[in-house]
């Protein structure tokens, strides 16, 4: 469904990724992997389309995205929730959601998708009239979510899930992420820091060190590898010593 | 007694154009955290093409709002498109403000001088039947230009809430304000927003010149003189808060008239400008900032 | 520091030329007139040069330093002072003014120190021009002995003053400062430079050359029918414009610019009258968008094909 091929990317002159490719199947949860500051955001910004690689290309069922700006992006299927979360704090929670259907289909459709968003995280329908600014660090992560769903997305992109989140709450959004993937067949691509929980969560995974791809395969046999297991896991797990 | 309260009338009338004159150049600060300088310019520019209708075909000034407003629309999308959204592609936004500033002092100075070789130097206002009419509110008079521009800004600053708040349009405008990226992210056009942003920006500057040349009077060198005001309207409003700029307009309206009972009128400039740099230096997100 | 001999030995060539010229031919009051007021503004944009080219802050008001040298020295001079303390004068109230208006505007952040000091240059104008209502002017004594070739000479001089203060400060330690300043002032505030120090440093000598130029200017000019053009915002428009299309936070940028300037006002405001300023401002906002470097910084941009067609110029006569 997306096809990453051979891309380089800059920060001015700066080099950040260096020849990634990447494939991601429909209907499959990949995980991209790796330390802080290995390259995950800006993979994930490039695909999203706030970033373009200098060399390489990304094409999504065919069409090659380098040309179309983010919010064109969106229009075709691939959403992302960014790092950070990057919400709208001084607007309302159901004024968030709204911009996230701006997209025309989505928008024609969103009273139905809010429903749907609504059901999966109903703390979000008792505080629409909030302003998101004053949501919990877990009810903004939900609402970033939704933000994101109320475009339709048929690929959704997520940055550093579990960020700032106590393991009741990351438990529970892994939950609503397998849910969608299953419920609607939705694609996910999911960024973290926390090896452990990506690679358990997902199909399929990539491991990503200094700008460049260092690892692939399918999601249980690289937790089992001795290469994640020497070089992550020391990281997620409370008390094991490295 | 009476001498109070039409002090504290035309305060009021005269603080509502204030605030319309600041609305356009507020929308476009705050939107696209882009300075136009040229945004005084657009209002003479406004005032000229009422002025222009009024003496060549007798249209009140009034009734030619809507001509004025599409004309400066466009001119609106215009500068946005030529002008500034080459700025965008400079990543680090004191870049990007330093240029806007380069190029709409430029633009200040092609607008200027144009309107001075169509119209010459001289001042021109718009004289009709109902131009020193005034009617009586509680002992005092108020001009019937002084009213009908309270009622515009009214009008102009209601609509432009509603809008912002109760149309799509209006949410893209919002939230491309916080965070251009994560509203791309979201799906919105933001370079398509700001277009618009930008053309309703300068049909707001028309409104207000259109006011102004009826009102008072208008001259190419009037344009940096409004821009001023303006600014000292949005410093006060705070920077970025639209809906503040209505009655950030009518506090130094009011201030400016009230000081009338004490200095000279002349000094109602150096006032507006004192007031400008001390609340910069005290209160600098705005009059109204209650928030930490 | 190695010293550029053929640069320096042609900016020579060039001086001589001009102090040596108007002694040994009649110019013609026109080309004097043309000269003297190009070193006006020559002066007054590397005025501008130093607070917006060099340090990169957007002063709109810089006009009020100008006028404000230019009513002092006027009536210095008019009181008997000899024109060069009455000058030195002029400047000092500008840097004076400076001081005053430049320790609250500083503080300010990019945009609102460019309005504050446009409103500033305007409430200079405005309360002058109320003030002085009448036209002001110097006793006949003065205007019949009127020759401008001790203007030219005194313009000159100042010239060579202001284009060795501006070398003299940019090779500085200040002069590093402003440019770090200029392209990223946090980041020079985080490497510790005293930012706002040098902001003021910046702003002071830029008032000083502008009191240069305005003092010059009441020297050339006798009467004024209006004392409040002195700070018309035209004299910024023209310092920036020069500056822009000069190139910025560079010794001959505003040189060339002020050249480019004043040659063209002539040609053109003979031909397209009042039509030309509005031509200048569409060339100055060409320049601030496709060359930032200005024209000092356009050679190169233009070198690189210089050398691409010489090179192939000598490939095809070679085969």
């Amino acid at each position: 469904m997306l096809e990453i091929n051979h891309i380089d990317v800059f920060y001015g002159d700066l080099q950040a990724l260096w020849d990634v490719s990447m494939a991601i199947d429909e209907g499959k949860i990949v995980a991209l992997v790796g330390s802080n500051g290995a390259g995950k955001s800006t993979l994930m910004l490039s695909i999203s389309g706030l970033i373009k690689p200098k060399t390489g290309s990304i094409c999504f069922e065919g069409i090659r995205l380098d040309k179309l700006p983010a919010h064109r992006r969106v229009e075709q299927g691939i959403s992302m929730v960014p790092e950070g979360r990057r919400l709208f704090s001084q607007m309302t929670v159901l004024e968030n959601l709204e911009v996230g259907a701006s997209v025309r289909t989505a928008r024609k459709a969103r009273f139905d998708t809010l429903k749907w968003i609504y059901g999966l995280f109903p703390i979000l329908s008792e505080r629409k009239k909030q302003s998101a600014g004053t949501l919990s660090g877990g009810e903004q992560q939900m609402l970033a979510i939704g933000r994101v769903l109320m475009s339709q997305p048929r690929l959704l992109l997520i940055d550093e899930m579990s960020l700032g989140l106590s393991p009741l709450l990351v438990q529970e959004i892994s939950r609503v992420i397998e849910d969608i993937n299953q419920s609607r067949k939705l694609t996910i691509l999911v960024v973290e820091q926390d090896v452990q929980l990506a690679l358990s969560l997902a199909d399929r995974g990539y491991i990503i060190e200094n700008g460049r791809i260092v690892g692939q395969g399918e999601a249980g046999e690289l937790l089992c590898s001795e290469q994640v297991k020497e070089a992550y896991l020391g990281m997620g797990l409370p008390g094991k010593v490295k | 007694m009476n001498a109070v309260i039409q002090t504290v009338l035309i305060g009021i009338a005269v603080g509502a154009l204030y605030g319309l004159v600041a609305l356009g150049f507020g929308l476009i600060m705050g939107v696209m955290k882009f300075v136009n300088i040229a945004h005084g310019s657009f209002i003479i520019v406004g005032g000229y093409i009422a002025y222009w209708l009024f003496t060549l075909l007798g249209i009140d000034p009034y009734l030619s709002i809507p001509a004025v407003m599409l004309v400066m629309f466009a001119m609106g999308l215009i500068l946005y498109r030529l002008l500034f959204s080459p700025l965008l592609k400079y990543p680090r936004a004191e870049m990007r403000l330093d240029k806007s500033l380069l190029i709409t002092f430029g633009v200040t100075w092609i607008l200027d001088n144009t309107v001075t070789l169509l119209w010459t130097p001289d001042t021109r206002s718009v004289v009709t039947s109902y131009t020193g009419s005034t009617i009586d509110i509680l002992g005092a008079k108020l001009g019937l230009t002084g009213l009908a521009g309270l009622i515009l800004a009214v009008l102009v600053a209601v609509a432009l809430h509603v809008i912002l708040t109760r149309t799509y349009f209006g949410k893209h405008v919002r939230a491309a304000t916080e965070d251009s990226g994560a509203a791309s992210l979201s799906g919105v056009n933001v370079q398509g927003t700001y277009l618009m942003s930008c053309g309703i920006a300068a049909a707001l500057a028309g409104v207000a010149g259109v006011v102004i040349v009826s009102s008072y009077s208008i001259a190419p060198s009037g344009g940096l003189d409004w821009l001023l005001t303006g600014m000292v309207v949005i410093v006060l409003a705070g920077e970025g808060n639209i809906a503040f700029i209505l009655p950030a307009g009518l506090v130094l309206g009011l201030v400016q008239s009230i000081s009338t009972l004490f200095v000279s009128p002349a000094y109602q400039q150096p006032i507006a400008l004192i007031i400008f740099i001390l609340v910069l230096m005290f209160k600098p997100k705005g009059l109204f900032a209650s928030r930490g | 520091m190695p010293v550029n001999w053929k640069k320096l030995s042609l900016l020579g060539l060039i001086l001589a030329l001009l102090i040596v010229l108007p002694l040994v031919m009649d110019l013609g009051s026109n080309v004097m007139n043309v000269m003297v007021t190009l070193f006006i503004y020559i002066i007054l944009s590397q005025s501008w040069n130093l607070i917006g080219g060099y340090t990169g802050q957007v002063n709109l008001g810089i006009v009020a330093f100008f006028g404000v040298s230019t009513m002092v020295t006027h009536f210095l001079w008019k009181a008997g002072v000899p024109i060069y303390l009455a000058i030195t004068a002029g400047s000092l109230s500008s840097v004076v003014l400076a001081a005053v208006i430049g320790l609250p505007t500083l503080r300010l952040r990019g945009m609102y120190f460019a309005v504050g000091t446009l409103a500033l240059a305007q409430a200079a104008q405005t309360i002058v021009g109320n003030i002085f209502t009448r036209t002001i002017s110097m006793p006949g004594s003065f205007s019949k002995d009127y020759s401008l070739t001790p203007r030219y000479y005194l313009g000159l001089t100042l010239v060579v003053i202001a284009m060795l203060v501006v070398y003299a400060v940019a090779r500085s330690k200040a002069g590093l400062a402003m440019v770090a300043i200029r392209d990223d002032e946090q980041a020079a505030q985080v490497t510790g430079v005293k930012v706002f120090k040098y902001k003021v440093i910046a702003l002071l000598i830029s008032a000083v050359l502008a009191g240069l130029a305005g003092g010059l200017y009441a020297y050339v000019r006798l009467s004024f029918w209006q004392i409040s053009i002195v700070f018309s915002p035209a004299w910024t428009f023209d310092a920036l414009m020069a500056v822009v299309i000069g190139g910025g936070g560079t010794l001959f940028g505003p040189v060339i610019g002020s050249i480019f300037l004043v040659v063209l006002s002539e040609i053109f405001a003979n031909t397209l009258g009042q039509a030309h300023l509005i031509v200048f401002g569409f060339i100055f906002i060409l320049v601030v968008l496709l060359l930032p470097q200005g024209l000092v910084g356009g050679a190169d941009v233009v070198r690189p094909w210089v050398v691409r067609t010489r090179r192939s110029g000598q490939q095809a006569t070679e085969a």
